[in-house]
């Protein structure tokens, strides 16, 4: 639940209030006079949204600009989220709450639409994967690490296992050893942070029974290191999915920034 | 006693043995019994100390000691000459002053007229008295501005910084070839337990220079008049204890007042099987106050959670001088009730003091600025990084890698401490913190890249880099560590994150971290 509750309640109320008020005005002036994208209140909203995409396009210079002008990158993060949901709304308000009628509208259309959509969910990712994480997850690591740190398992288990008995090193180069090979990316992370962790260290529990006692706390220090392992798993694979989100997003919003420099243009031209 | 020559090409060892820890600078035990402050102490004692206990050879205008910064030693002056001299000079005690405190100001105060700044930030250990005289805490003279301090063969200084880690009251300069003989912390403690005379010498000189200074700074005896000061000086006791040390046990009758003037001590309460937690008292603190106020047993325990220093009032003193005060009563009944009110809250509301056992566990306690970074809600982006890299020339200030405690990450950044260690013995002076500030930055054009101060942080908060030195004209391998982006707003970590996850946190503030750091719900 809270997950739902916006961190900054400041912003959400005065981007509702600013929407509110556009939506107001251009309701009152559509019961007036035909709606015109290309003419008076239409070109205001067209270029108000325009504006906004923009400026959230800026959001990656927030570092260089040392957080200038809202002095501080959550100020800027919070700005790019309601800036580029009013963008939306502005754009719907452009087009008079009408279906576009040429390619470019339409693309435009689709495209502001999935770029405020993919930001969305990548709001409502950032919210869920870090708390998924920190709840459910006892290691933390630097995404470009894991693979470094999975090698320094595999190196430490490898010198657990020399010299043990026949069952035991058996046991580790079939079940163990291969999922200590490297990075295992999966997306069930998503569903389940635990990766069926208890499910796959069951074996270590079966296996133990045909141990001597001097060999049980060597197995025991293995399923220590491969339950680190599983977790290092889960941390690439939700910290990747981090990553990837960007991916769904901000091609889509370059282009969109691209096809409104466009329509933009071709407007003032042939006007 | 002959002087040594030296080893090392930069000198190092033959000006700041401590800071190399160099073996062959360690006293044998004949030389230990040749110096007459060693004279009369048994042969057992001074096995102890030898090992704490070096010689450090000086020439002329070789700085000693630094004002402002962090001393681990005292200084006993075998041979030689040294001068003390006051690099930040207190403006006079005008008549305002004089009104406000007729016979001790602090420079604390005059401090907080010209900056600011209030005076227990700024405290660094002096006094003026009357006429304009300063009293140097850890210095056994007085200093005049129209007379210079000389300090001779025999004499000690020092010894009142390393024991209550304040900051060096002024600076020290060989004024001829020096030979001295530097007492460290452990050899100086071992001497406060098990050598009267030399632990009656320190008190003695403590007592006399050091306590109305440290009185002054709490601020219950802030406003007291000189007098009364006067009568709990002389009425004081002076005692240590060890780290982990039970200095009074909840429930036992209530004996005395006690201050702290160093060292960190636990206060914590039962609650069913388990001691809880409640809260944590440093320098300046006071406690007892409670159980003599109320006629009742000690409602809390208190533990010494490493070297503790205290100055201790019996309960009969203490009441006499409640008697003399009224207004100090009341003031210790307000604090009495919020103490019990605070103990209350904090049986009910058991899982609020596991943050502070575990600052006390971590050592998180010296603290004046700990980057933490909330796990629930931080992307992994590593924005922090690059914003400190970008406004340290590329080169991040800290690692996005450390200890985790429930949703919090501690990254291995400074604490920016209470009472830096890593300022003890720079052999160039490159580490500091301007008094009444909180970071402790390194000068890299200063950093000679000896180690010295990453090998004494605690926590492994200061990071050796490669670094092509300008003056030098070397590889070096420079001390780095986060001097929280010294000249912006705020640091660059902090500002920098988009989602307000890394936030900084003083453990000063102890009643404000449960509220400051919620657990994951």
């Amino acid at each position: 639940m809270k997950r739902l509750v916006p961190k900054k309640p400041i912003w959400l109320a005065a981007s509702a209030a600013v929407g509110l008020v556009g939506l107001g005005i251009a309701l009152w002036l559509r019961s007036r006079n035909t709606w015109n994208p290309g003419r008076a209140a239409g070109v205001v909203f067209g270029a108000a949204a325009a504006l906004l995409v923009l400026t959230s396009l800026l959001y990656p210079l927030r570092r260089p600009l040392l957080g200038f002008p809202f002095g501080t990158a959550q100020r800027w993060t919070q700005f790019h989220i309601y800036g580029g949901c009013l963008s939306f709304l502005f754009v719907l308000i452009h087009e008079g709450f009408r279906l576009p009628s040429g390619t470019v509208g339409w693309l435009l259309l689709i495209l502001s639409a999935w770029a405020t959509l993919s930001g969305l969910l990548g709001v409502w990712l950032q919210k869920w994967i870090p708390a998924l994480m920190a709840g459910n997850l006892r290691v933390e690591a630097i995404f470009e690490r894991i693979p470094e740190l999975i090698a320094k398992l595999r190196a430490e288990a490898n010198a657990l296992v020399e010299g043990s008995s026949e069952v035991l090193d058996r046991f580790y180069r079939d079940d163990i050893e291969p999922a200590l090979a490297g990075v295992q990316v999966s997306w069930d992370y998503l569903v389940d942070v635990s990766g069926g962790r208890e499910r796959r260290l069951a074996p270590f529990g079966r296996m133990a029974a045909f141990l001597t006692p001097e060999e049980k706390p060597r197995l025991e220090d293995l399923k220590v290191l491969f339950a680190e392992k599983l977790e290092l798993d889960a941390q690439y694979s939700l910290q990747r999915a981090l990553r990837l989100w960007i991916l769904v997003h901000v091609p889509p919003s370059m282009l969109l920034f691209g096809l409104m420099l466009y329509h933009i243009t071709v407007n003032l031209y042939y006007r | 006693m002959e002087p040594r020559e030296a080893t090392d090409p930069g000198n190092l060892s033959r000006s700041f043995p401590h800071a190399l820890a160099q073996p062959e600078n360690l006293l044998t035990m004949e030389e230990l019994k040749e110096l007459p402050i060693f004279a009369e102490l048994a042969e057992t004692l001074l096995k102890k100390i030898q090992p704490h206990v070096l010689v450090a050879e000086y020439r002329p205008d070789d700085v000693i000691l630094r004002e402002g910064e962090y001393s681990d030693a005292a200084y006993y002056v075998a041979r030689g000459v040294v001068e003390i001299l006051l690099t930040q000079l207190p403006a006079p005690s005008g008549p305002e002053t004089a009104r406000r405190e007729p016979v001790v100001a602090s420079v604390a105060h005059v401090a907080e007229h010209l900056l600011g700044k209030t005076a227990r930030e700024r405290a660094i250990g002096r006094a003026i008295a009357e006429g304009g005289t300063i009293i140097l805490s850890d210095m056994p003279s007085e200093f005049r501005r129209d007379r210079q301090i000389l300090l001779e063969k025999g004499e000690l200084f020092g010894e009142i910084s390393a024991l209550s880690r304040y900051p060096v009251s002024a600076t020290v300069r060989a004024r001829t070839d020096v030979v001295s003989v530097l007492i460290r912390t452990p050899a100086l403690r071992i001497l406060q337990r098990s050598a009267p005379k030399f632990k009656e010498f320190v008190d003695r000189r403590y007592r006399e220079r050091a306590l109305a200074v440290h009185l002054r700074h709490v601020g219950l005896f802030a406003a007291c008049d000189e007098k009364f000061m006067r009568n709990l000086r002389e009425r004081v006791e002076l005692v240590s204890f060890e780290p982990g040390q039970l200095i009074v046990e909840e429930g036992s009758p209530a004996g005395a007042f006690f201050l702290v003037r160093g060292g960190y001590v636990k206060v914590a309460a039962k609650s069913g099987a388990a001691d809880l937690a409640l809260t944590y008292l440093r320098k300046g603190d006071y406690f007892g106050e409670a159980a003599i106020l109320l006629e009742e047993p000690w409602p809390f325990s208190f533990t010494a959670i490493d070297s503790v220093e205290l100055i201790k009032l019996t309960r009969a003193d203490f009441q006499e001088l409640l008697t003399a005060s009224p207004q100090l009563r009341e003031d210790l009944w307000k604090v009495t009730v919020e103490r019990l009110k605070q103990r209350g809250s904090a049986i009910r509301h058991p899982i609020e003091s596991e943050y502070l056992q575990m600052a006390m566990e971590t050592g998180l306690i010296h603290g004046e600025s700990v980057l933490m970074i909330d796990l629930n809600t931080c992307t992994r982006c590593d924005d922090c990084i690059r914003a400190c890299a970008d406004t340290h020339g590329g080169i991040p200030r800290f690692i996005r890698e450390g200890f985790k405690f429930n949703n919090w990450l501690i990254p291995t950044s400074c604490y920016q401490c209470t009472d830096p260690v890593c300022m003890i013995g720079c052999p160039t002076g490159a580490i500091t913190r301007p008094i009444g500030t909180t970071e402790v930055s390194i000068d890299p054009l200063t950093c000679i890249g000896c180690g010295n101060c990453s090998r004494r942080c605690p926590w492994g908060n200061i990071i050796n880099v490669p670094y092509s030195h300008p003056v030098l004209k070397k590889e070096i391998q420079l001390a780095t560590k986060c001097d929280l982006s010294l000249g912006r707003e705020q640091p660059a970590c902090v500002q920098m994150c988009p989602h307000g996850s890394a936030i900084r946190v003083s453990f000063r503030d102890v009643g404000l971290l449960p509220r400051l750091l919620p657990t994951v719900d």
